[in-house]
Parts: structure tokens; C-alpha cells; sequence
């Protein structure tokens, strides 16, 4: 009886909205997935396939986290962390590489990216930690500590591939987190000292491409090259969609091939060359959407758990749009960081869409807990 | 511990509802600033991004690298660079380049110069992408070209540099030659070579190519509307390849290739102190520096199709029985083990008898009585199908691969082979019969299965001739960087060592001198005076050869019957320096073919030492 009556509400309060806004964002993505392979040859131009694939593969995770009380998800979080941070070590162990970065794990034909997991998987530890460690005070240093042990493990392990972009999503989805929850003002200060001094050490360890990223980024007259063409192309090609675009699968500088992995991590300057400022506007305004939505369910969430999952995966959507489109848009670094439900990818479409699942999750079940 | 679950509702801090204005606050602010950007590209600069566009005004322009230099150990210049000019044709609809071709053809007919537009050069070419028209064209046409830029919009001389190699036919075999990548090295490149690139595709060119090739610059400029560069708008300049010293020596290594001429065979002129290759030379050889620019398909299918197999640099690859020069094992192998002294006598009356087969001794009368001393001076097989018999073949493989035959002897070349010494089990395994006592009577005079190549040969000699240290033949000295500076240096190598003893040695030197100087000797075309020869000719029978060997030479049926000529030496025989191994494909006795070639480079080798001394 209760069962049935729980089922029934569930539904009752299925969040259509961020579905259908979701939605919309990939098929515009797949769209325009199918018009970087247009005028490419065999191979490439099944991309968008897959991709749409990947979609539903990733509305079949939705529903089955959705159904799961995220209580009982958060509860084994820590399981779940443990297995994410296997899933890491096998990529270091026999993970392949591509591009130069080991991130891959093939799995029965498959490429699995763990760390695109990885990200959803920080934020459920993170909710858990901070739930079991309550406080109506802001958190002092100490306190933090754990948390930071938490997204070290995979932040090094992410950095070791190497990539930088994902690496530094898990920074800012912890960052974000902490300051959601509180932070003491003398720890802030202590913190914020301590990055300072041990940005240059960090720095010794970059690899020479991604010094060559940031440098580039801080000073585009030093390498105009390599990374310094991509973004001069990826701005001509936005630039020159002007107010209403090239239109669909007539962006020459998309079709001509000169930007790099425009598939994936460049798709927004394909979107804004064929669109035009109307056509970005819009898309903008639908990750806006998204993100005002994400909040509002972190904001009406029965519990401090539901609040911080969603606030959670609000952030990490915030920022893989902010990141991406800055530096599609030449006022970010070139960091592999991907458009959410817009870039190319089977991992990131799944775990995004696990996350969709959990916003969901929470969402539906604000009406349901009981005191 | 824990009260699940505590619920906020209705019981939020005051602050819980500020705290999301700030963020949502934070968010719409993030993102209109992303909006403002857009519109910024979209709006106000969209018009000047659209032209830039459409002109696809930026140009990502390969620098390519100078390969490292290949000198001699002299420091003579062997490869160098020279530029070869490319003519360019980008397509642009937009503004008729298409006609540019057709105006190009125009002006070469008036100067009736041939246009010789290679489709193969960018098969499949995109209509965006710059098309090769032609390459490495000359002075004339890049002047023509010039001239008329402006009545030929799109089209365009590239320079690059390409490889240009001195006196190439001489070196081939050992440097190699360079080509564009192939399709197939670039898929297989993880990203390391890009399309276009120059790499080493044989010798020393291929082998140390990591080292040569250098570092590819990149220049990004922006170019009018006629393709003319306006703006450069970075480099990254190339860096030149290391240099490559080799231990060959120029001179010498031109005296074998002109000793060689006309023939088809290997030399290889090992210095027996420490390993190092001064000469080694493949005939026929070939010129390298066609490959440089792509070579014509023509030119490819000839220098395939040659029976004499240009391409491969027989003094590695190409295996031989190495007939009579096998003697030097077989006997070593017997003094040795005690099978027989230097005073054992053997009667020779032209044949051998095992079974109810005959095998002949090469004299035909017999040799009469002969001791050690002889039937090497001689080359009296009777007396080796005899003391091959009593050692057994397993005994002469132990020995044979102390000398080096039967693997490689591990140089910087690609394609060495290991050659063959058979033994009971190999025979076994690879045939799956046992192995026959007449097998043994013809490997005791390399014969049979036996199978070595030149390298092998020479470094075997070498050996023997530095008292028993067999090296690692190398052909590079060192490396060096473009100032010059040492980067990495080859010291000699040790692969083994024969282990003979003082009195074995002293027999066979004495026995291998008599061969070149006394007056029954077979090797007497190699006397050199004023200096101590020693060597051993052979001559081995091309019809034993294994049944591939025989199909790869089946192209020239009349000739391929006959018998190969050898002659391995060293020299001095005090305090020797150098070992010389000659192997002539089909060209009759080692005594009267190989043994003059040999006696040409050991001339030169010690003509031009006395020639340095004088400096």
C-alpha cells in the first residue's frame, strides 16, 4: 500500500521542466554534431549517432537513479567513491591514451572515461561528509580537512592523465561546495595564502603543453601557435556567424575543418558560427534555465542532503558552461573542459544525465519525506 | 549519531534564502558576461570575423626542419640540405582562383616548359585545402611564377628543404634515403608526424631518423585576399636535426664501390680494433637523392624490378654459403678440440668417398699429401670433408657461432639477416629429418645449408685477426649536436669472444698468410707488397642454395648458375688493423674475381694512411 502510493507521487511530481529543457540542449547539440561531420569523411560523420545513443543511454540512467531514494544513494557514497577511485587507478594502470592523456578504460568495445564520472561521484561524497557533519557555524580549517582528502585522491589521479580541464572541474565543484556550506573567515584567509604560495610548485608540475595553455591564455602574443590558433580560429568562426549565422551546415570555417576537436570541446564556436548571436543567445538562456531550475530544487530540497546533492550538480553545470564557453569565446584558457549535453561524449552524457537523474530525484521527492 | 533525516524546512537559517540570490546573482552574472562577449564577436567585430573567414585569411604554415648533416670520420660532408622549390595552388571559389591553373599551363607553353601537375601528389584533395601542383620544380619556373603572381591569384612557391646527398651512389647502401611519410607511418605515428613530413626511410637515414630529423616549426600568418601574407602573427622557428658521424671513411668506401663496379656483390671493410664499418658498399647501388623529391613511379618500378636488387644492401641482407672462406672455422674448431695437429696428413686424390657418394675436391688430380698448412694455402676440401667428419656438425655450428654466423652481428642498419649454421636439431625442427653425415662433408666446406653474410664474414676474419675479440660492427661514431657539441658517442662493443688458444692462432695466421703469399696459394691476386696479407678465398656453389634464394635470383636464369666469388682477409698480419670481407654474385672463382677487389681497397686503405701520415 505504501509502495503504491509512494510509485503514484513519484510520478506525480516528475520534474518535466528540466527534462524537456535537457532535452532540448541535446538535440540541438546532436544538430550540430551531425554539421561538424557533414562535410567529413566516413567515420566522422557518424558522430552524431552515437551521440544520440549516448543520449538514451544516459535517459535510461536517469530513470534508473530517479527511482532510487537518493538517501539510500548517498548512504553507500562512500562505496561508490572507493569504486570511482579503482576505476581511476586502473585507467593510470592499463587505461589507454589518446591525444596524449592515458583517460580511457575500454570496456567490452566501449571507451570509459572515469573521470567524467568521477565528477557527479565528488559531489555525492562530498553531500554525505557534509551531512553527517552538520553545523549552524561556519566549517573551520580542520574540519575541512577531510573534504580535501576526499577530492585529492582523484584531482591527483585526473592531473596524472593528464587533464587539466577535469582536474580543475573537481577544484571548483569543492570550492563551490565549501563556500555553499560556510567557511570561516580566518580559514578562508589561511587557505586562500597557502594556494597563493603553492601556485609556483603546482606549476613545476604541469606538463609543457598545459604550461603552454596557460601562458598562452595570460599572454596570447607568446604562442600564437598551436593552442593561440585554435582560439583565433574558434573567433573568427563565432565572430563571423554574426547576428543570424552562416545557417545550419554552412559554417565555412566549421566545414573547412580548421577547428581542432570541434566535435567535442569547440562545439559552441560551430553552434555560434551557423547560429549566429540569436542562436547562442538562446542556447545560453537554455543553460540559464537549467541552472536557475537546478537551484531551485537545491533551494526547495526537503533536507540539507537533497540541498547540497543539487547544489552540487548545479555547480558542476554552471561551470562547465562558464569554462567552455569562455574559452570558445577567447576570455578563458584552452582547458578540456566540455559543453554538458552539447559536446560529443559518451561518459560525460551519461554521468550528466545520472546527475539529471539526481536533481530529479530530489525534486520529486520534496513532497514525499516525511518529518 | 545521526537523526534521519533532519529536515530544513520551514527551520532554514535566515541566511539560506540570501545565500541563493547571491549565487543565482553570481550565475546570471558569469553568464551574461558570456552573452556580452558574443555579442561583441557577433555584433560589432562579426563583419571584419565574416571577411576573415571567407578569405580563410589565417594560414597555419609548416616550417620544415633541417635534417641533421651525415659526415664521414674525416668530417666530410656526406648529406647535406638544399631547398627545393614547391609550386602551391589553394582553391578559393570565392574569388576565380580556379582560372589561376589554366593562366600557370599559358605561361609555361610560352616558354614551352612541360606542367607536370602529379595528380598522386594529394589524391582526393579537399577543394579548401592548398593542393601540391608540382615539386621541387626549377629555377625557371619558380622565376615565371614569381613574376606573374599577380595574373595568378592562389598559386604560390613554397621552399622546403630536402635532403642532398654527395656522391650518393657511393653511400647508399649504408645512409639510406629519406621520403615523405607514408600514409601508413602516419596513421602509426600517434600523432607524431604530420603530412608532408620528410623522414628517413632506409640506412643510417632511417635508423637515427629521431636524431636527424629535427623539429618542424610552425608559422601563423594572415594573408589578403590574393594569398598575400599581411600579417605574421607568430613562429615558432624549426630546429635543425643532430649531426651524424660515421666511422666510414670516404676514400675507401669510394675505392670498394669502384671496386665493385660493374658487379653485383657486397664489401665491408671492418677496422678489426674496435668494430667500427670504414667502408661497406652494395652493388649495384643506386642514387638516393631520387627519392628525395618523391621518386617517379618509372624510376620505383626499375629499381624494383632490377634482378640485382639495387635496394638491398647486400653486405647485411644478402646471405651466401660462404664456401671455402669457412675453412678458418672448420679448422680452428679441429685444432681445438684435438681432433687433429698442425701435422696431421690427410691424402687428397680429387675425391671423397662416403657411402656411394663422391665428393669432390675442387682440384681435380688431388692434392697428394696434405697437412693443415696446405689445404688451407690451397684450399684442399678432401682434407676438410675429412676433418669435418671427425668433428661432427654440431661441433663446427659451436664454433661457427663463437666467429658470429648465425645471428646478427647487431649494426646500425635496418634489414640485417642472421645467416644460417646448421646443426642436428635445427635440422630436425625445420626440415623433420635427421640430419646426414654427407650434410657434414659440405658444411666442413661451407657448403650445404651454411649461409653468412658479408658483414658476418668480415667480422669473423676480424676476430680471428685482433686475437679473438669478436665487436659489434658500428657504423656511427657519434652523434653531435647542430653547434657541434658531443651528444652521444658509439664505444666499441663486445659480442663474444673465440676463445682459441695462442697456438691455434699462430698456425692459422700462418696458413691464412700463405694463401695470399706463397706461390701455390689461392689468394695470390690479393698480394699487396711491402704489406702481410692473410686471407681465404672461397668459391660456393649456387646450387645448393635453398629454394628462395634460388626463386629470388631465378630472373636472370643464365647467370644465376654460376658460382659466387669470396675472399675474406685482414691485414697487417702484425698488429692488424683492418678485415675485409668481398662477396661477387655469379662471377666464378673467389681466387681470380674476389680476391683483386679486395687488393684494390687494401691498396687504397693503406695508400691513403700513408697519404695522412705525410700531412
Amino acid at each position: 500500500m505504501i509502495f503504491l502510493k509512494f510509485d503514484r507521487r513519484i510520478f506525480q511530481h516528475f520534474d518535466w521542466t528540466l527534462l524537456g529543457l535537457v532535452l532540448a540542449v541535446c538535440a540541438i547539440g546532436a544538430l550540430n554534431i551531425y554539421s561538424t561531420g557533414f562535410s567529413a569523411g566516413e567515420g566522422q560523420s557518424s558522430f552524431y549517432l552515437k551521440q544520440i545513443q549516448w543520449i538514451a543511454l544516459g535517459l535510461i540512467f536517469m530513470m534508473m537513479i530517479f527511482f532510487i531514494d537518493y538517501r539510500v544513494i548517498i548512504q553507500n557514497a562512500y562505496v561508490i567513491y572507493g569504486i570511482s577511485i579503482m576505476l581511476l587507478i586502473f585507467v593510470f594502470l592499463f587505461g589507454y591514451s589518446s591525444h596524449g592523456s592515458q583517460r580511457w578504460l575500454g570496456i567490452g568495445g566501449f571507451a570509459l572515461q572515469p573521470s567524467e564520472l568521477m565528477k557527479l561521484v565528488i559531489i555525492i561524497t562530498l553531500a554525505r561528509y557534509f551531512d553527517d557533519h552538520k553545523s549552524n557555524e561556519p566549517y573551520k580549517l580542520q574540519e575541512l580537512f577531510v573534504p580535501f582528502l576526499i577530492i585529492l585522491a582523484p584531482f591527483l589521479l585526473i592531473l596524472k592523465q593528464p587533464d587539466l580541464g577535469t582536474a580543475l572541474v573537481l577544484i571548483f565543484i569543492f570550492v563551490s561546495i565549501v563556500f555553499f556550506m560556510g567557511i570561516e573567515w580566518k580559514s578562508l584567509i589561511i587557505v586562500s595564502t597557502g594556494v597563493l604560495i603553492s601556485i609556483p610548485i603546482a606549476w613545476h608540475f604541469l606538463k609543457d603543453y598545459q604550461k603552454e595553455r596557460l601562458i598562452t591564455f595570460l599572454n596570447p602574443e607568446n604562442d600564437p601557435l598551436g593552442a593561440g590558433y585554435h582560439i583565433i580560429q574558434s573567433m573568427i568562426a563565432v565572430g563571423s556567424g554574426k547576428i543570424f549565422g552562416k545557417g545550419f551546415l554552412k559554417g565555412s570555417q566549421t566545414q573547412l575543418k580548421f577547428l581542432p576537436e570541434q566535435q567535442t570541446d569547440f562545439i559552441f564556436s560551430v553552434f555560434a558560427e551557423e547560429w549566429g548571436f540569436v542562436g547562442g543567445l538562446i542556447l545560453i538562456i537554455m543553460f540559464m534555465s537549467i541552472i536557475f531550475w537546478g537551484l531551485k530544487i537545491a533551494l526547495q530540497a526537503r533536507d540539507l542532503l537533497g540541498t547540497i546533492i543539487s547544489f552540487g550538480i548545479t555547480a558542476l553545470i554552471s561551470w562547465e558552461v562558464f569554462i567552455n564557453i569562455g574559452m570558445v569565446l577567447g576570455i578563458l584558457p584552452v582547458v578540456g573542459i566540455p559543453l554538458p549535453f552539447f559536446s560529443y561524449g559518451g561518459s560525460a552524457m551519461i554521468s550528466l544525465f545520472t546527475a539529471i537523474g539526481l536533481l530529479m530525484n530530489v525534486s520529486a521527492r520534496r513532497f514525499i519525506l516525511q518529518r | 549519531m545521526k537523526e534521519q533525516p533532519n529536515l530544513l524546512s520551514g527551520q532554514e537559517p535566515p541566511d539560506f534564502r540570501r545565500k541563493f540570490k547571491i549565487i543565482g546573482s553570481v550565475f546570471l552574472i558569469a553568464l551574461s558576461l558570456l552573452l556580452l562577449r558574443l555579442g561583441y564577436l557577433q555584433i560589432i567585430r562579426g563583419t571584419e570575423f565574416r571577411q576573415k573567414s571567407e578569405n580563410n585569411s589565417i594560414r597555419f604554415r609548416n616550417l620544415k626542419s633541417l635534417r641533421g648533416l651525415i659526415m664521414d670520420r674525416n668530417r666530410v660532408v656526406l648529406a647535406d640540405n638544399r631547398p627545393s622549390f614547391d609550386v602551391i595552388y589553394i582553391p578559393n571559389k570565392n574569388k576565380g582562383n580556379e582560372l589561376s591553373i589554366e593562366k600557370l599551363k599559358n605561361f609555361y607553353r610560352t616558354k614551352s616548359l612541360e606542367f607536370l601537375y602529379d595528380q598522386s601528389v594529394s589524391p582526393n584533395a579537399k577543394s579548401y585545402l592548398p593542393v601540391k601542383l608540382e615539386k621541387n620544380v626549377d629555377m625557371e619556373k619558380v622565376a615565371l611564377i614569381e613574376t606573374n603572381a599577380l595574373d595568378l591569384p592562389g598559386i604560390y612557391i613554397e621552399v622546403s628543404p630536402i635532403r642532398l646527398y654527395l656522391d650518393g651512389e657511393m653511400l647508399a647502401p649504408v645512409i639510406g634515403y629519406t621520403g615523405e611519410v607514408s600514409k601508413k607511418d602516419l596513421e602509426n605515428s600517434a600523432g607524431k608526424y604530420a603530412y608532408g613530413d620528410i623522414l628517413g626511410k632506409h640506412g643510417i637515414e632511417k635508423i637515427f631518423d629521431s636524431y636527424i630529423r629535427g623539429h618542424n616549426g610552425a608559422e601563423l600568418v594572415e594573408v589578403n585576399v590574393y594569398g598575400k601574407e599581411i600579417k605574421n602573427l607568430g613562429r615558432i622557428d624549426p630546429v635543425s636535426g643532430y649531426n651524424i658521424v660515421l666511422n666510414i671513411d670516404a676514400d675507401l668506401q669510394k675505392a670498394a664501390g669502384e671496386a665493385l663496379a660493374g658487379r653485383s656483390g657486397a664489401a665491408v671493410v671492418l677496422d678489426v680494433r674496435d668494430g667500427s664499418v670504414l667502408a661497406m658498399f652494395s652493388a649495384p647501388s643506386f642514387d638516393p637523392n631520387l627519392f628525395n623529391s618523391g621518386i617517379s613511379y618509372e624510376e620505383w618500378e626499375k629499381l624494383q624490378n632490377n634482378p640485382l636488387c639495387p635496394l638491398s644492401n647486400k653486405a647485411i641482407s644478402g646471405q651466401y654459403p660462404p664456401g671455402s672462406t669457412y675453412k678458418l672455422v672448420v679448422a680452428a674448431a679441429a685444432l681445438e678440440e684435438g681432433v687433429i695437429t698442425s701435422d696431421t696428413k690427410v691424402f687428397c686424390n680429387g675425391s671423397y668417398t662416403l657411402g656411394n657418394r663422391t665428393y669432390r675436391c675442387w682440384k681435380k688430380g688431388g692434392h697428394g699429401w696434405v697437412d693443415l698448412h696446405k689445404a688451407i694455402v690451397e684450399s684442399c676440401d678432401v682434407y676438410f670433408y675429412t676433418v669435418g667428419k671427425m668433428l661432427g656438425v654440431d661441433k663446427i655450428a659451436e664454433y661457427a657461432k663463437r666467429f658470429g654466423f648465425g645471428g646478427i652481428a647487431g649494426i646500425d642498419l635496418p634489414n640485417e639477416k642472421s645467416g644460417l649454421v646448421p646443426t642436428k636439431e635445427w635440422k630436425l625442427k625445420r626440415k623433420k629429418s635427421s640430419w646426414q653425415m654427407g650434410e657434414t662433408i659440405s658444411t666442413a666446406i661451407g657448403q650445404g645449408f651454411n649461409l653468412v653474410t658479408p658483414l658476418q664474414l668480415a667480422n669473423a676474419y676480424g676476430a680471428f685477426a685482433n686475437g679473438g675479440t669478436l665487436w659489434r660492427p658500428h657504423l656511427v661514431k657519434y652523434i653531435e649536436t647542430t653547434e657541434g657539441k658531443l651528444y652521444k658517442e658509439f664505444l666499441p662493443e663486445k659480442k663474444g669472444e673465440l676463445k682459441l688458444s695462442p697456438k691455434t692462432i699462430e698456425i692459422l695466421n700462418g696458413a691464412l698468410w700463405g694463401v695470399v703469399n706463397e706461390s701455390g696459394g689461392t689468394g695470390k691476386n690479393a698480394k699487396l707488397s711491402g704489406i702481410d696479407v692473410c686471407g681465404k678465398t672461397g668459391t660456393s656453389q649456387v646450387l645448393g642454395l635453398p629454394e628462395n634464394e634460388i626463386a629470388r635470383r631465378a630472373k636472370r636464369l643464365a647467370a644465376f648458375q654460376k658460382d659466387h666469388a669470396l675472399f675474406a682477409c685482414y691485414a697487417p698480419l702484425k698488429n692488424p688493423e683492418i678485415a675485409i670481407a668481398v662477396i661477387l654474385e655469379n662471377a666464378g672463382a673467389g681466387g681470380a674475381v674476389a680476391a683483386p677487389v679486395a687488393r684494390r681497397i687494401l691498396s687504397a686503405y693503406f695508400e691513403g694512411k700513408k697519404k695522412n701520415k705525410k700531412q
